[in-house]
């Protein structure tokens, strides 16, 4: 439980990102090869392979190097500019980056994805993921002789490291030096052939006209046109314009830059709120996929996914359920949605209530006697599926563990929120609720409410303190410091169960989710 | 549920301990109280870095004294003469000795050098006759590009060096060690994943007990976790260690059927004698042990509770909540007082008997790691 609660701590500090996001050009731009030569050779000498110790024996992503780039000017002395540092991060990331491939599973980390379970080996969770994230050494490539040095590193920066539980138990570093080391350097090596041909790849060009669909908590989903225009070397223009599903606006500009071919990093302002976009494009080019998210509330955010002008297909369709006998609405968010429009069987279009190449509103009913299943929706040859289905059985909370972090009350660090959405179910062909053939229905809106998660929470009486949720999911902790009311005047602290209760015409159901409000963090890192 | 509710517990800890960075800054304390040989003293340390030395007869504050450098873990050791007090300090790196009369600094050493790293993590200890000062460092090598790490020593300091001191041996030693202390035979305990003993003439080391290497089928038997932040045990002359255990009485990591224990390890400084063996059932933290100098059955722990155990009935006798949490815990050499300190800015005072609490004495600053001595001063 410990593991899976530190891993829960993962989407964290990120005010540090803002020099990747915002990075507009600057005239006086200098190459990073030379750069490097100028501003790191006083440290890091050249190497056989014309490359410099240290920094050519590693590849990652443009926040891993900002983190290498953050240490280096805050503990080792390196004086440079803002434009210097983004100049060499931009530089690093590109020569000695990721390739898609070697992200896949990790991204929630570069995303800031809160609360995140993630299933990291066993030889690598106690070593490296009890106190960081499983992706933030995933997310890395080094030699073998890179991998040792890193835990030297850690050794000499974090001296009581040996000391901790989970480490004064077993010989930590000699396990660390003979066992994980050789492990890392097999499972992430500097070497790879994915990167090798990404490096010859064509890289996607993503100015021009995109459709995004996407979510944020406590405002719904959206629908929108993100455009990009070129400003030459990677930079772009950004503008976001279109409207919650409740008509509300949502418009936004500012600027963004590609790294590495395809990780789009974006900095823009909605409402005024500054908000940030971690974004993966597609080799091809056509899409984009990745999460937005308030700059200084980084679990404020939701997934984003993006079609570019020119490629058809169905991002969204909401809601994504549709009950036997029911009629309903359904509104499909694309690009080229402009073909015939045919439906799977059980399913009857009523009505187009409107159209156009990008959003598509439809009333559908569905039969009284139609087979509960998946039902495909085809709009020319582009296609997505929605479930059909006899009744709700099940309600599951997403995410099902998760943090919040007291926070405020004069303090020097924010409320950290946690916010929840609801997932029902069908009983699927065995009739059974909570079995593999479930019916998936998607979100369904729901009422929130909190209660104690055990004796010892009903005890302490952690829902009279420890925060609130609101109509929409979202949790909001009890304010930082000690609470004299409390035993021990401790903060405001607990553990609750977050309860989502789903209404439909036939039935109402109940699912929770498990709630640790904590204190606040105090180890702020780009990547955790 | 036992796990949750230590995570809860350490999320309060944290919670606690944080919030209580924020509160008072030091000053030094009242100047020429007159000490007394034969009394007992009190010494802890808070933030940002002072030496305190409080009365235990009147639970006053003595004395203040500055301590150059960061706090941090200020560990504390008195000299067998209870006049000096050695402190561990500047982030685990340097030693100074203060005289706890007034306040003189007699003892220093910066034990980091050049682009050598070293750290002590909590080591520290004196002789029997006081010539000697004991740490075990750990050096990393700080090279332009990259650390390297070295093989821990224990370094031996004449004290006699006064300030500025170097080490006059080093002695190669395991990793991870933490809590040491010197027995009467000249030999310094070793408290690591195994409590060994070296020769500080010669660096020969012997196998006190094995703790992590112990003989127990794994199949029984968690190796046990075995730590302390904080010393003490020189009001009854003992080096005092405590671990933790599962036995599996199931299929190991069956949590139902498991026993979680206590244990401890306690040696006898004069005659080397060691116990080690389970103490009591894990039920709620502690974070060191004291034992009664009126019965040796009987030790105390203290943490989010004080607790009082008896070694032979494998039982726990008694407890009492503490208004916070504290760290550490010592007690006089009458037996008539435990006081318990450490984390934030106050010491409660408690009786033994009752374990009822019956004082408090205010500091300036938070305690947070610090050692909670109690030194006899000698003529």
């Amino acid at each position: 439980m410990n593991n899976k609660l530190k891993r829960a701590l993962s989407g964290g500090g990120v005010l540090a990102l803002a020099s990747l996001m915002a990075a507009p050009l600057s005239a006086a731009s200098q190459s990073g090869a030379q750069l490097l030569q100028e501003r790191c050779t006083s440290c890091h000498t050249p190497t056989a392979d014309g490359g410099l110790s240290r920094i050519s024996e590693q590849r990652k992503t443009p926040e891993g190097w900002m983190t290498t780039l953050n240490r280096m000017q805050s503990q080792r002395g390196l004086r440079i500019s803002a434009d210097e540092r983004r100049a060499i991060i931009k530089y690093l990331a590109d020569t000695q980056g990721l390739a898609p491939a070697e992200t896949s599973g990790k991204r929630y980390l570069l995303e800031q994805t809160p609360n995140v379970l993630d299933d990291t080996p066993a030889e690598y969770a106690e070593m490296c993921a009890r106190c960081h994230s499983g992706a933030r050494f995933a997310l890395q490539r080094r030699t073998e002789g890179e991998w040792e040095r890193l835990v030297h590193f850690h050794m000499g920066q974090f001296p009581t490291l040996e000391f901790h539980a989970l480490s004064r138990d077993r010989a930590w570093f000699e396990l660390a030096v003979s066992d994980v080391v050789p492990q890392l350097a097999t499972d992430f090596p500097l070497k790879s052939t994915a990167w090798d041909q990404w490096q010859q790849a064509d890289k996607p060009a993503p100015a021009g006209g995109w459709t995004v669909a996407g979510y944020l908590p406590g405002k719904g989903e959206f629908s929108a046109t993100l455009t990009l225009n070129a400003k030459g070397d990677d930079h772009y223009g950004l503008t976001l314009s279109g409207q919650y599903a409740d008509g509300s606006p949502l418009t936004g500009q500012g600027s963004a830059v590609v790294y590495t071919g395809y990780e789009l990093r974006a900095s823009l302002t909605v409402a005024g709120v500054k908000m940030r976009q971690v974004l993966a494009l597609s080799a091809d080019g056509s899409r984009m996929q990745g999460r937005m998210f308030p700059r200084g509330a980084t679990e404020m955010g939701g997934e984003l996914s993006a079609i570019k002008a020119g490629h058809s297909a169905i991002l969204a369709i909401s809601p994504a359920y549709i009950r036997q006998g029911e009629s309903r609405t359904l509104t499909l968010t694309g690009n080229g949605l402009t073909g015939k429009v045919r439906l799977a069987s059980g399913l009857k279009l009523d009505q187009v209530i409107s159209r156009s190449a990008t959003q598509l509103v439809l009333k559908v009913s569905a039969q009284s006697g139609a087979q509960p299943g998946l039902r495909r929706i085809q709009v020319g040859s582009s296609a997505m599926q929605v479930a059909l289905y006899d009744q709700l059985v099940r309600v599951d909370v997403v995410p099902a563990d998760s943090i919040a972090r007291v926070g405020g009350n004069g303090g020097k660090q924010a409320k950290v929120n946690a916010t929840y959405r609801a997932v029902g179910y069908a009983a699927g062909k065995d009739g059974k609720a909570g079995t593999e053939d479930d019916l998936a229905l998607g979100y369904m809106p729901a009422s929130w409410s909190l209660k104690p998660f055990d004796a010892v929470a009903e005890h302490d009486k952690d829902l009279d303190y420890a925060g609130t949720i609101d109509a929409r999911g979202v949790f909001t902790p009890g304010d930082a410091g000690l609470n004299p009311e409390r035993k021990m005047s401790t903060n405001n602290v607990g553990q609750l169960a977050v309860v989502a209760t789903v209404k439909t015409v036939a039935t109402e159901q109940q699912g929770q989710a498990r709630l640790l409000v904590t204190v606040q963090d105090y180890i702020k890192s780009p990547l955790q | 549920m036992k796990l949750t509710q230590m995570y809860k517990a350490s999320a309060i800890t944290l919670a606690l301990g944080s919030a209580a960075l924020l509160s008072g800054c030091a000053s030094t304390g009242s100047g020429d109280t007159a000490m007394v040989a034969g009394k007992e003293y009190l010494l802890t340390s808070t933030r940002p870095n002072l030496l305190h030395v409080v009365d235990v007869e009147t639970n006053k504050l003595l004395r203040s004294c500055k301590i150059p450098g960061i706090f941090g873990s200020n560990s504390i050791v008195p000299s067998p003469d209870g006049r000096i007090a050695y402190v561990l300090t500047n982030k685990w790196e340097d030693v100074y000795g203060f005289d706890i009369t007034n306040c003189e600094k007699v003892f220093s050493a910066k034990q980091s050098y050049q682009n050598v790293q070293i750290k002590t993590i909590i080591s520290l200890a004196v002789s029997p006759d006081g010539n000697e000062l004991y740490t075990v460092q750990n050096p990393v090598v700080k090279h332009a590009d990259r650390f390297e790490v070295q093989q821990p020593r224990l370094a031996v300091f004449n004290t006699a060096d006064g300030l500025n001191a170097r080490a006059k041996r080093f002695y190669p030693v395991d990793r991870r060690i933490t809590k040491i202390g010197a027995m009467d035979n000249g030999e310094v305990i070793l408290g690591g994943a195994d409590l060994k003993a070296i020769d500080p003439k010669t660096g020969d080391i012997r196998v006190l007990k094995k703790l992590q290497n112990w003989q127990r089928p794994a199949d029984k038997w968690v190796a046990p976790d075995a730590f302390a932040m904080q010393a003490q045990g020189e009001h009854v002359g003992e080096y005092i260690l405590p671990y933790f255990t599962i036995k599996w009485n199931g299929a190991p990591g069956e949590m139902e059927k498991a026993e979680f224990w206590w244990g401890m390890n306690r040696i006898d400084l004069a005659s080397g004698k060691l116990e080690s063996n389970e103490l009591v059932p894990f039920e709620f933290i502690f974070f060191n042990l004291v034992t009664d100098p009126n019965n040796p059955d009987i030790v105390y722990g203290a943490f989010n509770n004080l607790s009082k155990h008896s070694v032979s009935q494998h039982k726990t006798l008694a407890t009492e909540d503490l208004e916070h949490t504290y760290y550490t815990i010592n007690m006089t050499r009458d037996g008539s007082r435990l006081y318990v300190g450490g984390t934030s800015s106050d010491i409660s005072i408690h009786d033994p008997k009752t374990l009822k609490k019956t004082g408090s004495i205010q500091l300036p600053g938070d305690m947070s790691t610090a050692d909670m001595r109690i030194a006899r001063l000698r003529d």
